[in-house]
C-alpha cells in the first residue's frame, strides 16, 4: 500500500512537472516561432536566446498590480481564472506519455490512470473548463468582457459537436474509449491513415476550442480589445494565459494519441516518440496561427454548423458503412 | 470513505439547490444548478457508473447548462428585478404542494426499506466486459427499439422547435 502511494505521488508530481515545464515553454516557442516567421528574433535578452523569459514572465506576474474593477460580479470575477486553470491542468491526468517501464524491478505504467472511458472525460473537463473564460468576461462587468464571452459560449457550443463526432469515428476504428487501448490499436498502422477526414476535423475543431487564430474570437485584440481577460491583471491574468497553453499541450497530446500513434514510432517504442509527436503539433499550432488571419464571427458560425457539423456525420456514416463491408 | 464522499457530495447537490432558487443574481442560479449536476456525476462515480457520470457532466452540465448561461448573457439579466409575483394563492397552491410531495416521501420511505432493488449490472459483469459495453450491450441490443423510438421523438421535437423559431417570409 505504502509502495503503491509512493510511486503514485512521485508520477503525479513527475507528470505535473513535466506538464508545466511544456506549458511555460510552449510560450516561449510560440513568441519565437512567431518572431522568426515575422523576421524578428522574439525574445533574446534573459538568458540564452531568451530561455529564462517564461520564469522572467512568471515572476513578473506576481509583483504586477492586482486590479478589481467596481462594478465587477467579485466571486465570479475571482473564480473564474481558478475554474479555467483547473480544468487545464485536470486534464493532464489522463495524457498517456508512454508504455509499461521497468524501474529497480518494478513495473510502471508512464501515466496516471487508464479510465474506460478516459475520452469522454476529456470532453468533460473541457467543457467545464470553457466556463472560465466565459464567467471571466461576464463578471468583470466591461461590455467587451460581456461580447467576448458571448462569443465564446457559442463557439464552444458550436464546435464542441464537431470535435465530439471527430472522436466517434476514431473510437469506432479503435473498439475503445481508453486512451490506452487507443494507443495500442494503432500499433501498425496509425490513425491518421485510417481516419484522414477525422484528422482535419479534430484539428480544426480542437483549434475553435482553444480559441486560437484563425477562431479566436473570443480575444480579437483588434475588435474587442482582447476580450474576456480585459479586465484582468498580474497572476490572474497568468493563470488565464497557462490555462490556454495548458490547454494547447493537452491538445496537442489528443491529437498524438488519437491520430499520430501515442508512443509508438520507429525503432523503439517510448516517450521520446510521444513528446517528439507533442512539439511537432504544438509547432503546427503556432505556424497556423501566424500563417492565417482572423475570421469573421458570423462565417465561424456557419463554417461550424453548415460544413463541419454533416461533414462529422458523414464521415460517421461512411466508417460504419466500411467498417459493415469488411466487417471488422 | 465511500459514505464519506457520499455525504459531502449529497449535501452539497442539496445545498446548490436550494442554492439555485435562492440566489439574487440569474446567472449565479445556473451556476449553482452546475455544481448540483456535478456533484450528482460524483454521485454517479460512487455508484460506479462511470459512463453516466461522465454523460452528466457533458449533456447536462456542459451542454445544456453552457445554453442556459448563453441565453442569460444574452439577455442580459444582471439583477434580479424586484418581481413580486407571489400572490396570496400560489403561497397557498406552494405549501399544499410541498406537504403532498413530503408525505409522498414519507410513505415512500415507511413502505419499503431504503436499500435498492439489484439492477443487471453487477460488479461481475463490469468486470468481465467493460462499464461502457455493459451498458452499450442494453442499449443497443436489449432496448434498441425504446431507444429508436426515443431519439426519433427528439429528433422531431428539435426539427419542430427550428420550424416554429424559424420567421415567416
Amino acid at each position: 500500500m505504502l509502495e503503491f502511494m509512493t510511486i503514485l505521488i512521485i508520477k503525479t508530481l513527475v507528470a505535473f512537472v513535466v506538464s508545466l515545464l511544456i506549458v511555460a515553454y510552449s510560450t516561449w516557442i510560440e513568441r519565437k516561432v512567431l518572431g522568426h516567421v515575422q523576421l524578428r528574433h522574439g525574445p533574446h535578452r534573459v538568458g540564452f536566446h531568451g530561455l529564462l523569459q517564461p520564469i522572467a514572465d512568471g515572476i513578473k506576474g506576481f509583483f504586477k498590480e492586482e486590479l478589481l474593477p467596481d462594478n465587477a460580479d467579485k466571486p465570479l470575477f475571482l473564480l473564474a481564472p481558478i475554474i479555467s486553470i483547473g480544468a487545464a491542468v485536470t486534464l493532464v491526468v489522463i495524457v498517456p506519455f508512454g508504455d509499461k517501464i521497468t524501474i529497480m524491478g518494478r513495473e510502471i505504467n508512464l501515466y496516471l490512470t487508464d479510465l474506460d472511458v478516459g475520452i469522454l472525460l476529456v470532453l468533460a473537463i473541457s467543457t467545464i473548463g470553457s466556463y472560465g473564460g466565459i464567467l471571466g468576461g461576464w463578471s468583470s462587468g466591461n461590455k467587451y468582457g460581456v461580447i467576448g464571452g458571448l462569443r465564446g459560449t457559442a463557439q464552444m457550443i458550436s464546435y464542441e459537436l464537431s470535435l465530439a463526432l471527430a472522436v466517434i469515428a476514431v473510437v469506432m476504428v479503435s473498439g475503445s474509449l481508453s486512451l490506452i487501448d487507443i494507443v495500442n490499436s494503432q500499433t501498425g498502422l496509425w490513425n491518421i491513415v485510417k481516419q484522414p477526414f477525422a484528422f482535419i476535423l479534430f484539428i480544426i475543431c480542437g483549434l475553435a476550442e482553444l480559441n486560437r487564430t484563425p477562431f479566436d474570437m473570443p480575444e480579437a485584440e483588434a475588435e474587442l480589445a482582447c476580450g474576456f481577460n480585459v479586465e484582468y491583471s498580474s497572476m490572474k491574468f497568468a493563470l488565464f494565459f497557462m490555462a490556454e497553453y495548458c490547454h494547447m499541450f493537452v491538445f496537442a497530446a489528443l491529437v498524438t494519441t488519437l491520430f499520430l500513434g501515442g508512443w509508438h514510432g520507429p525503432v523503439v517504442d517510448g516517450p521520446h516518440w510521444f513528446f517528439l509527436k507533442v512539439f511537432i503539433v504544438i509547432f503546427f499550432c503556432v505556424w497556423e496561427r501566424s500563417t492565417f488571419p482572423r475570421l469573421r464571427y458570423d462565417q465561424v458560425m456557419s463554417f461550424g454548423w453548415k460544413i463541419l457539423l454533416p461533414f462529422g456525420l458523414l464521415n460517421i456514416m461512411l466508417t460504419g458503412l466500411w467498417m459493415l463491408v469488411f466487417n471488422l | 470513505m465511500e459514505l464519506v464522499f457520499l455525504l459531502i457530495c449529497g449535501g452539497l447537490a442539496v445545498i446548490a439547490s436550494l442554492l439555485v432558487i435562492f440566489a439574487r443574481s440569474t446567472l449565479h442560479s445556473a451556476l449553482w444548478m452546475v455544481l448540483s449536476f456535478f456533484m450528482v456525476a460524483i454521485i454517479y462515480v460512487l455508484l460506479h457508473a462511470q459512463f453516466l457520470a461522465m454523460l452528466q457532466i457533458i449533456v447536462y452540465a456542459g451542454a445544456i447548462m453552457m445554453f442556459i448561461v448563453y441565453a442569460i448573457m444574452m439577455l442580459n439579466l444582471r439583477q434580479e428585478r424586484d418581481s413580486k409575483v407571489m400572490g396570496r394563492v400560489s403561497k397557498v397552491v406552494g405549501v399544499a404542494a410541498l406537504l403532498v410531495l413530503f408525505l409522498e416521501l414519507m410513505l415512500v420511505g415507511l413502505g419499503h426499506s431504503l436499500t435498492a432493488m439489484q439492477g443487471p449490472i453487477t460488479d461481475i459483469l463490469v468486470a468481465t466486459h467493460g462499464r461502457v459495453a455493459v451498458i452499450s450491450n442494453f442499449l443497443f441490443a436489449d432496448y434498441l427499439l425504446p431507444f429508436e423510438v426515443a431519439s426519433i421523438l427528439l429528433t422531431a421535437g428539435v426539427v419542430g422547435a427550428v420550424v416554429l423559431s424559424k420567421r415567416v417570409k
